[in-house]
């Protein structure tokens, strides 16, 4: 993690940037740059960052890592069920998108949603490979080591029953219901992560919610709906 | 008035649960990320040497103004301009200098 405060970039890094061209520096001596606001990096956009590291900016990519990572590590694990494989799909994704950065067009797609589409592919690559038989208790629960209230009980017990309901999906289902609401796509992301139509993605939302509300219905009353 | 979705609590729960990114794969992301980073080419780092050289973008647009200017002049109107400043001594003595510069040009060749 960065010391917050001043940030020296390297010489090989400061020629990535365009504006200190007029100001020759010395090579393998720290420059100071714009850089050296903290909030810079967190201020620019996916696709900024992307280019700059595009550019041979390393630190570009960290701050790419913390906003996106996250997304897909939990958009996978919530595919796969798994999160040994939902780690390994996460790094795969996040490779591809290094690898893209020098040729990445701008303006032709996001950043997440590009990510969201490799990881989705990536998923259903490993769901072909090992066959639909994800058992329920395979479902993984994130460790926090906090003492639990009874609302926090009460929060996972309905959060690992929607899991266990979502395993059960077909997987289109499964990632359209996931991506719309969960990860909060919209509907014309969700269709360019899956490649398909809008209406397409509205039809598998609409069917898997049908299919979840109809799974936890009876498990209702167990989780807390009782207290309205 | 439209009823609550009977899942929003439950799409609630997944959406609040905690996501810790484990430290062992922020490493490996990060160094995928170092190992696949792009250095600017020679030849890019060449072209914005010799760029800084010559003071930067800025100079180098006054050095293209001067050139093109310095280009108009003498191909335009070359006998309305006087560079030598012999203002007063009229188009004769620009053009008797003009005459003389080509007559030493071909002198050289």
């Amino acid at each position: 993690m960065e010391a917050a405060g001043t940030r020296l970039l390297t010489a090989r890094q400061c020629w990535a940037v365009e504006w200190p061209l007029f100001e020759p520096h010395r090579p393998d001596t720290p420059v100071r740059s714009m850089m050296d606001r903290p909030d810079a990096l967190a201020e620019m956009s996916d696709t900024a960052l992307l280019v700059r590291y595009g550019n041979g900016d390393v630190g570009a990519a960290n701050e790419l890592t913390s906003r996106l990572a996250p997304r897909i590590l939990t958009y996978a694990s919530r595919i796969l069920s798994d999160e040994a494989e939902a780690e390994d799909v996460t790094q795969e994704a996040m490779l591809r998108l290094w690898r893209v950065a020098p040729n990445w067009r701008q303006g032709e797609a996001q950043v997440s949603t590009w990510l969201y589409r490799v990881a989705s592919n990536l998923c259903m690559d490993r769901l072909r490979k090992r066959g639909r038989s994800t058992p329920l208790d395979a479902v993984h629960e994130v460790q926090d080591d906090r003492p639990e209230v009874a609302s926090d009980m009460i929060a996972r017990d309905r959060k690992m029953a929607l899991e266990a309901a979502l395993v059960r999906l077909p997987e289109r289902q499964r990632q359209a219901v996931v991506l719309r609401h969960i990860e909060g796509l919209s509907n014309p992301e969700i269709a360019a992560v899956m490649d398909i139509g809008v209406e397409a993605v509205e039809s598998l939302t609409a069917r898997g919610k049908r299919a979840l509300v109809a799974w936890l219905r009876p498990e209702r009353e167990q989780l807390g709906y009782n207290d309205d | 008035m439209t009823d609550p979705d009977p899942l929003d609590d439950f799409f609630d729960a997944a959406r609040d649960a905690p996501r810790r990114m484990p430290d062992s794969l922020l490493m490996r992301i990060a160094a995928d990320a170092e190992r696949e980073v792009s250095p600017p080419s020679k030849r890019s780092r060449h072209r914005m040497g010799v760029l800084a050289l010559l003071g930067g973008w800025p100079a180098l647009g006054g050095l293209a103004t001067a050139t093109l200017a310095g280009v108009w002049i003498g191909v335009a109107n070359p006998l309305g301009v006087d560079p030598l400043g012999l203002v007063g001594a009229g188009d004769v003595a620009s053009a008797e200098l003009s005459v003389g510069y080509l007559d030493v040009d071909w002198a050289l060749e």
